[in-house]
């Protein structure tokens, strides 16, 4: 109540001036990430292996890109990994279902003027590479291993992740979204240092 | 800059911008006012159209991504004289209230029943998920598809 | 086939020049001279050759105007409402009060309707006499002719038209017995179907005249903020953008219908003027309205409620009463500010014509009246130098009553020196509404040591739509207030209820159904509440607090004066028979009785009565095995608002209001931020999508010859405190704050 007739003489008296301000939208800067080299002097290849892993887990459990390597049939969007809205389904190959295809929105870039994400080859990861709500080890073994990385050898997900238009995205979101850490070269120098230094995961805690 | 689009079967001329987005063409550029801007966004579903026989939403459609030789529909050439059954259907249920949506679902009703002839009510659900309707008519929406597609 | 080329015959009328002409199935296609027409009132027009033109003088929204006025016309006047001519009317005072709004459409125009119809069939009815040499008493029109029975003889208008004209218009015109008009309360035809369903049907965005740019503004972020610097430098950059404008700051004052001002952008087509608004560089200066952040704000409300207020109804003593109570039981609720986002944003088309010094406007309006007056007013011109065609409405809800953005839409083509059509992008609509009043309420009721109701406390404190008008004014006012504070029959002797101080942050307006939404959420919520405590089921406490049947009196109320929409209490009193006869049909069909044994589902009761008409729900919510998630299955309503025009628009009405209640039940709500809105689109301002969508609504319309109540509003109050209280029934959990989607329960 004593807060209601203060505002109202404010409003009143019309003595306050606050500045606001209207600017052409730029894109959001996202987190820093660690090049090999800023990892330091480390005793062996073990432990390159996993110091490079952890960073580059900074990436992999990035709302960026779990997003769409969902455990189920939804992808997710923003921050906080909600369900996709308008709901939409996986489908066949993670494109989406009858009207709902990914191309019904999602264009090969992102779309000026509009918070709609897009890149080259939209679509959900298959579900066997879920890593959504998976721990650092849990992704790292899952990564590893051919029945859930897509058949790829360790080479095969250093080009991947290092090249490809879609991974790209991650760090050009557009809208209001936060990029994905660092750049996607250096997400691959680790991702490759990883795999040269062994490919060793941590110990999965559960 | 000169792009040809294919619209309803007809080769035609825009002057704009390659990123201009198909609705704005449509509307502001062909006077083919149909398809609504509800959005802008891909949230509502009001500026649905067909190319090469599937559901887009056309305001967030770049024109140079479906010019040449990509067939475009809008409602005006779903039928010659709304004519298609879903444009029966609507008008026989009495499917609209304020009717501003309704192009942009009937475009969609009509490319999910290519795909699904016969189609569910579930399938109509996730089919017509992305096509908003706030007058609230989705359950005329249902039958008057069913109606047309034949329920299962 | 749409008509904005159609400047045809009706010049002479003076009727819809370049507006909407949708010709129904037309009887002949010559078009005729106005000369000889009969044309008695500005409603009715029949030509030499007995074409039958009505008009329609209200928006056409989506609640069916379009497809129920004319048929009332026809069947009083005698016509075949199949082959009339519709025509809607432009904003013109001939009309009487075009504002569409506070669902008056029918129960407002009832009797001038009915008057002007009556009055063109006597004038043709005593030309008949004549011709057919037969007494008036003896004849009869319908299907557009006039006929004596005993003889076997007819005449059509046609033939009457000429002698109809010379006779004077009656004064008293004199109404057919209700029976005689066949098709009202029958299911009639959508008459604006087909020009929808094949894209054709102009709304307020499809206008196109020659000449004509495209704008958009950019409009301060903060209600009030001016604008302090603006560099376009960027923005006219842009390939087809042409101009950029500063539009002027409403300034001091009531904020009533006018434009907010800010930047205007203007271009060959929509996109690049929206494209050049965002490159725009702007600084604002904004005042105190800078201050609104929700959880602030809602706490502020919350304090107020929890203060005693000022009584604005009261009967016996409440506070002794809930003194001696043997227990007190008390709820707040809070229902949060709402967007009307109707599915086509604002939009309007304007073409200031410099040399006339005239402006001529297309647009999407509710109140094509308000819109004229807005617009001279804005650009200092003479209301006779404005006219406005009403085009049809991609929904309205109250939004489109504001006529702000016509008049911005005129300001912006007198500046460009050229015909403009102004469009609001989503996020305009969002941002800059005239938001449904948010209101926290605090009710408390005293139970005797038989468990018996002997007091009831409500106290709503919520910010005023008179806020936009008398700025001074920072409380509800009875129009507000007899939205189902004032006029909620309790058979309870110890009655008091209070309103609270709330200040205006932003614009308020009035949405679908208006307080209602909030009061009926409130007290249908507590009523539900107060059965479980006394272990009654809801139904029979909801009964035992509305009390038997009777006609609720003021005195009885404990107030001085109930506005009642507008209407006489001796035509409309408030009627518990109708209030119970709907609680008792709703339950019926919805199986209450028997709803333990559907084990899967939780159910809800809810009732309201608003502009006149009596509203019950039944809600059967589930909760979704996969996601744990409470979903709206299956609905039940029916509505008694006594004699209804065309029986299938009213259904429909009430199948939207449970979809548009469970959005405001479930999904939406306005939150602001440093005194901006935070919500942008359908991203984030979230509406009841089809999946999401109830299996089955089971309408009921209560068949009645009364005088016919409003119907576009009153379906939606009792749908959100009915979810409540079903979901309450499924979990437990006892929904105070909409909507349920903040609290993860949706």
């Amino acid at each position: 109540m004593r807060l209601l007739v203060l505002a109202m003489l404010v409003v009143f008296t019309g003595c306050t001036n606050i500045p606001l301000q209207t600017r052409p939208k730029v894109p959001a800067t996202g987190q820093p990430l660690k090049t090999v080299a800023e990892l330091g002097a480390l005793p062996d290849a073990t432990a390159k292996s996993k110091a490079a892993f952890a960073e580059a887990s900074k990436v992999l459990t990035h709302a960026r890109c779990v997003n769409c390597h969902p455990p189920d049939d939804s992808p997710r969007q923003r921050e906080l990994h909600e369900p996709h809205d308008p709901p939409v389904a996986r489908g066949l190959g993670g494109f989406g279902s009858p009207n709902m295809y990914c191309p019904t929105c999602h264009q090969l870039e992102n779309v000026e003027g509009t918070q709609l994400p897009g890149a080259p080859n939209w679509h959900l990861a298959p579900i066997e590479m879920a890593w959504l709500g998976k721990t650092p080890a849990q992704i790292c073994n899952q990564l590893k291993d051919p029945a859930r990385n897509g058949g790829k050898s360790l080479e095969k997900i250093v080009d991947h992740v290092t090249n490809d238009k879609l991974v790209g995205w991650g760090w050009a979101p557009g809208g209001e979204r936060e990029p994905a850490p660092g750049t996607q070269k250096v997400f691959g120098e680790l991702m490759a240092a990883w795999a040269e230094n062994g490919a060793v995961c941590e110990e999965e805690s559960r | 800059m000169t792009i040809t689009l294919d619209v309803n079967g007809k080769q035609v001329e825009v002057d704009a911008d390659p990123k201009m987005p198909l609705l704005w063409a449509l509307r502001d550029v062909l006077g083919l006012t149909g398809t609504k801007y509800g959005c802008g966004e891909a949230l509502c579903g009001a500026c649905t159209v067909h190319v090469d026989g599937d559901a887009r939403r056309a305001c967030v459609t770049p024109i140079e991504r479906v010019a040449d030789g990509a067939k475009i529909t809008t409602i005006e050439g779903l039928s010659p004289d709304g004519s298609h059954p879903l444009q029966k259907a609507w008008v026989a249920q009495c499917v609209p209230q304020c009717g501003f949506c309704q192009t942009g679902q009937i475009m969609s009703a009509a490319a999910l029943l290519k795909r699904n002839p016969a189609p569910s009510d579930e399938e109509i659900d996730r089919a017509l998920a992305g096509n908003l309707c706030r007058c609230g008519t989705y359950l005329r929406i249902r039958a008057a598809v069913k109606s047309v597609g034949g329920a299962k | 086939m749409t008509a904005l080329s159609r400047r045809d015959a009706l010049k002479g009328l003076g009727l819809a020049l370049g507006g909407l002409v949708v010709p129904l199935r037309l009887a002949r296609a010559g078009e005729a001279a106005a000369a000889a027409a009969l044309a008695p009132n500005p409603f009715i027009h029949i030509a030499p050759d007995g074409l039958v033109t009505l008009v329609c003088a209200r928006s056409e929204m989506g609640q069916g105007v379009r497809s129920s006025l004319h048929v009332l016309l026809a069947d009083e006047l005698g016509a075949d409402h199949t082959t009339v001519r519709l025509v809607q009317g432009d904003g013109d005072e001939k009309y009487g009060d075009q504002n569409t709004d506070g669902s008056t459409s029918v129960r407002g125009h009832w009797k001038a309707l009915r008057d002007a119809a009556a009055q063109a069939r006597m004038m043709l009815t005593a030309a008949a006499a004549k011709q057919l040499g037969v007494p008036v008493a003896e004849l009869d029109a319908h299907g557009g002719a006039v006929h004596h029975e005993k003889s076997g003889r007819s005449a059509p208008f046609a033939q009457l038209v000429a002698d109809a004209a010379a006779q004077a218009v009656p004064k008293e015109p004199v109404h057919r017995p209700r029976s005689e008009l066949k098709n009202v309360g029958t299911e009639l035809p959508l008459v604006d179907g087909p020009a929808i369903v094949d894209g054709s049907a102009v709304y307020g965005a499809d206008v196109k005249i020659a000449g004509m740019l495209s704008a958009v503004v950019l409009h301060p972020p903060v209600v009030g903020a001016k604008l302090d610097k603006l560099d376009a430098t960027k923005a006219l950059a842009v390939p087809g953008v042409k101009y950029v404008f500063e539009l002027p700051s409403p300034g001091l004052g009531p904020k009533g219908f006018k434009p907010l001002g800010g930047v205007a952008v203007v271009a060959t087509n929509t996109w690049a003027a929206m494209r050049g608004r965002a490159q725009l560089v702007v600084d604002w200066l904004a005042g105190d309205r800078a201050g609104w952040n929700s959880q602030e704000y809602d706490a502020s409300l919350s304090r107020t409620v929890n203060e005693k207020g000022s009584s604005i109804r009261e009967t016996g003593d409440t506070y002794a009463a809930l003194e001696t109570a043997t227990k007190r039981i008390s709820a707040e609720y809070h229902v949060p500010h709402l967007a009307h986002a109707t599915m086509e944003p604002p939009a309007a088309t304007a073409h200031f014509d410099g040399a006339k010094g005239t402006c001529e406007i297309w647009a999407s309006t509710q109140n094509p009246q308000a819109a004229i007056k807005q617009v001279a007013d804005t650009l200092g011109i003479s209301t006779s130098k404005v006219t406005v065609h009403v085009t049809l409405l991609g929904g309205g809800f109250g939004r489109k009553s504001k006529p702000d953005y016509v008049a911005e839409a005129a300001f912006i083509s007198r500046l460009a020196g050229a015909p403009v059509r102004l469009q609001w992008s989503r996020e305009d609509d969002i941002r800059h509404d005239y938001y449904h009043s948010c209101a926290t309420q605090r009710l408390e009721a005293g139970l005797d040591a038989n468990g018996k109701i002997v007091a009831w406390l409500h106290r709503t404190v919520f910010p005023t739509i008179a806020s936009m008008y008398v700025p001074i004014i920072k409380s509800g006012v009875a129009q507000e207030h007899q939205q189902g504070v004032l006029d909620w029959p309790l058979s309870i002797p110890n009655v008091r209820a209070e309103k609270g101080p709330a200040y205006d942050y932003v614009r308020i307006g009035w949405l679908r159904s208006v307080h209602n939404v909030n009061h009926a959420f409130a007290i249908n919520s507590f009523i539900d509440e107060l059965a479980h405590a006394r272990g009654v089921d809801p139904k029979d406490n909801l009964l035992e607090v509305i009390g038997p049947a009777r006609i609720v009196t003021t005195q009885e109320l404990g107030i001085g004066d109930l506005p009642n929409y507008g209407a006489s209490l001796t035509d409309h009193p408030v009627d518990t028979a109708r209030l119970r006869d709907v609680v008792e049909r709703v339950t019926k069909a919805s199986g209450w009785a028997e709803r333990k044994s559907d084990s899967k589902r939780g159910y809800g009761l809810a009732v309201h009565r608003s502009f006149l008409t009596y509203v019950a729900v039944v809600a059967a919510v589930a909760k979704d095995e996969a996601t744990g998630k409470v979903r709206v299955d299956e609905a039940w309503i029916c509505a008694d608002a006594g004699t209804v025009v065309n029986l299938e628009r009213v259904r429909s009405q009430l199948e939207g209001a449970v979809i548009f209640g469970q959005s405001i039940a479930l999904f939406s709500q306005i939150t602001g931020k440093n005194g901006s809105v935070v919500q942008s689109n359908f991203r984030d301002y979230r509406l009841t999508r089809i999946g999401e969508a109830p299996r089955a609504i089971h309408v009921e319309v209560v068949q009645s010859e009364r005088a016919p109540g409003g119907v576009g509003e009153p379906g939606v109050p009792p749908v959100a405190p009915a979810i409540a209280n079903a979901v309450f029934a499924l979990t437990g959990k006892r929904v105070r704050e909409l909507p349920m989607m903040k609290s993860g329960l949706v």
